[in-house]
């Protein structure tokens, strides 16, 4: 379990991370998820005490990250594919870390084989693709057999498969009881490989919860009724609680109550429906929504004309 | 301790410029000492005569040790300053946070490389050196007085330069830094201190690192020079005001 309690960094004026408070639980896949600049690397940075919070602090099942003797046995993390000496042998690159907290070397070879990296562990790791690098980074961190796993963007510059691979990785992890943090600003890829998510934009907590709950809290998640009484119905419904919208000239957009309830509330009143469905709003939906006003970068909106007069000057 | 010693010699052993460095080490340390022993045994009936007085039979069999001294430094700076040109000093603290003791291991495991490849380069470099004299002048043993402290000496002076370099590149973190650093120290500093009007300039020299150094080697007692003692009581300072500077910012600093 990682509990992060009102972590702030700051770097000068700027605030990367501003009053961060989260919990990581055990036997669960959680994704950590944010656009590019919000924060994700520089907390985990945190959380293995690579970086110092400004204020605030995070442990790791009840201690703090730099009190561990041998931390690779305990928390195993793949922060930068790219970390790597590129002049070292994937093998060595494995023996020096198991070396480092006392870890027999027959564990080398086999999460060597774990990623499926045995053909080419006696080659340096400067000729690798990423998608070797991040098997040999993902290998490391499995180094020490740890309970806790971290893991920044893992599936960056991996193929279809090794994406498939990373997922089915993360799941049977999380399935043994270990706790999983996998950063991602993909959010399709976390409505799949997630249980749980954190959500960060500039810094902050913009939501927490289960997947499921993530997606039915976004503004997107609403019923579609089209009836020829929507103005009656409407009134039924508001006065149920619920919030509705007129849709086209019959249609309702019902937020508040499950179709279900809207079915049942319409046959009591006797009313006629055409159709009556639940509106899911996909993850990226609901991550737009709570993104919006945090995006560091955003693409422009639409203003060709600008660009062109800068191009043609 | 042990661990993160046995995981700092593996990461050492396993890379190229350690085998490259330390050829060039017994290489330079080596083949210096018979090039410019040969040139003095070629040019002895020429040589002035305060040249005769001051004649030391081993002087350059040991003067390889400058030249020594920069892939020393160079491959010590590499030591730290590689972890964090790759970003590797990540994964190498998600192993080891305490990184002080990450540090020593380093500064141990380096120099006890430093120590054997350069007495075997010193011994090796005396007992060649040596038999080219021989035609000349009675060549030293190292049962000779003094000889053997000489010998030691000049290998301690590389050990001493190897772990400065190692708290150079912890310090400055950048390879390109830390080595123009070092070799301004080293090199370029001595030059515009011989600038300064004397006595300034003697007085301050025999305190540089590079003079503290030489000192620690010399078999005879030059002028503007501390006697070998001295020397490594001097250079033996200076390494231990870097690593106590590097201790604290590899401390404190964000990795």
């Amino acid at each position: 379990m990682i509990e992060a309690g009102e972590l702030c960094k700051r770097y000068g004026r700027t605030v990367a991370v501003d009053d961060l408070s989260f919990t990581v639980a055990a036997g669960q896949v959680t994704g950590f998820l944010g656009p590019n600049g919000s924060g994700k690397s520089t907390t985990m940075r945190m959380i293995l005490g690579l970086d110092a919070p400004t204020s605030g602090s995070v442990r790791i099942d009840g201690r703090s990250f730099r009190s561990l003797r041998f931390p690779l046995r305990e928390v195993g993390a793949l922060l930068d594919a790219h970390a790597v000496h590129p002049g070292r042998t994937a093998r060595n690159h494995l023996c020096w870390l198991a070396d480092a907290n006392a870890i027999p070397r027959a564990r080398v070879e086999q999460v060597l084989a774990a990623v499926g990296l045995s053909d080419v562990a006696g080659r340096r790791v400067g000729v690798f693709s990423l998608g070797m690098r991040q098997r040999l980074g993902i290998a490391a961190a499995l180094i020490g057999d740890p309970n806790v796993l971290l893991f920044d963007e893992p599936i960056n510059g991996l193929d279809p498969e090794g994406i498939l691979w990373v997922r089915r990785l993360l799941r049977s992890l999380a399935d043994e009881g270990r706790t999983v943090l996998v950063s991602s600003h993909l959010m399709s890829e976390m409505a799949l490989t997630a249980d749980h998510l954190i959500v960060i934009g500039r810094g902050r907590l913009l939501a927490t919860g289960s997947v499921a709950d993530f997606i039915e809290g976004s503004a997107g998640h609403h019923v579609r009724v089209l009836t020829p009484d929507a103005g009656a119905l409407a009134t039924i419904l508001r006065g149920k609680g619920a919030t509705v919208a007129a849709d086209g000239p019959d249609g309702l957009s019902v937020t508040g109550l499950e179709s279900r309830d809207v079915g049942i509330l319409a046959a009591g009143a006797g009313l006629t429906l055409y159709e009556l469905s639940t509106q899911r709003a996909s993850l990226e939906d609901a991550f737009m929504d709570l993104t919006r006003e945090q995006a560091d970068f955003r693409g422009g909106t639409g203003e060709p004309s600008a660009f062109r007069a800068v191009s043609a000057a | 301790m042990l661990a993160v010693t046995r995981s700092e010699w593996t990461k050492l052993r396993t890379v190229r410029s350690t085998l490259w460095a330390l050829a060039f080490t017994v290489a330079s340390t080596v083949g210096l000492g018979v090039l410019l022993t040969w040139l003095e045994v070629s040019r002895w009936d020429h040589r002035t005569t305060a040249e005769v007085a001051g004649f030391d039979p081993l002087l350059y069999s040991l003067a390889g040790i400058n030249l020594a001294q920069l892939s020393i430094g160079v491959l010590g700076v590499l030591v730290m300053t590689s972890e964090y040109a790759t970003g590797g000093i990540a994964v190498t603290l998600c192993a080891t946070p305490q990184r002080r003791l990450l540090l020593a291991a380093k500064v141990t495991t380096f120099s006890a490389v430093v120590a054997v490849v350069s007495l075997a380069s010193c011994l090796v470099a005396f007992s060649v050196c040596q038999p080219l004299l021989a035609a000349r002048v009675d060549g030293l043993t190292l049962t000779d007085p003094g000889v053997l402290r000489a010998v030691v000496g000049g290998a301690g002076h590389l050990v001493l330069i190897g772990a400065i370099a190692v708290g150079v590149g912890a310090i400055l973190r950048r390879t390109a830094g830390a080595i123009a650093v070092l070799f301004a120290v080293l090199l370029v500093l001595p030059g515009l201190v011989a600038l300064l009007p004397s006595p300034w300039n003697n007085d301050i020299t025999q305190y540089l690192p590079s003079s503290a150094g030489v000192a620690m080697s010399a078999h005879v007692r030059f002028p503007n020079l501390l006697p070998p003692a001295g020397g490594l009581a001097v250079l033996a300072s200076y390494t231990l005001t870097v690593l106590a500077v590097a201790m604290l910012m590899i401390e404190r600093r964000d990795a």
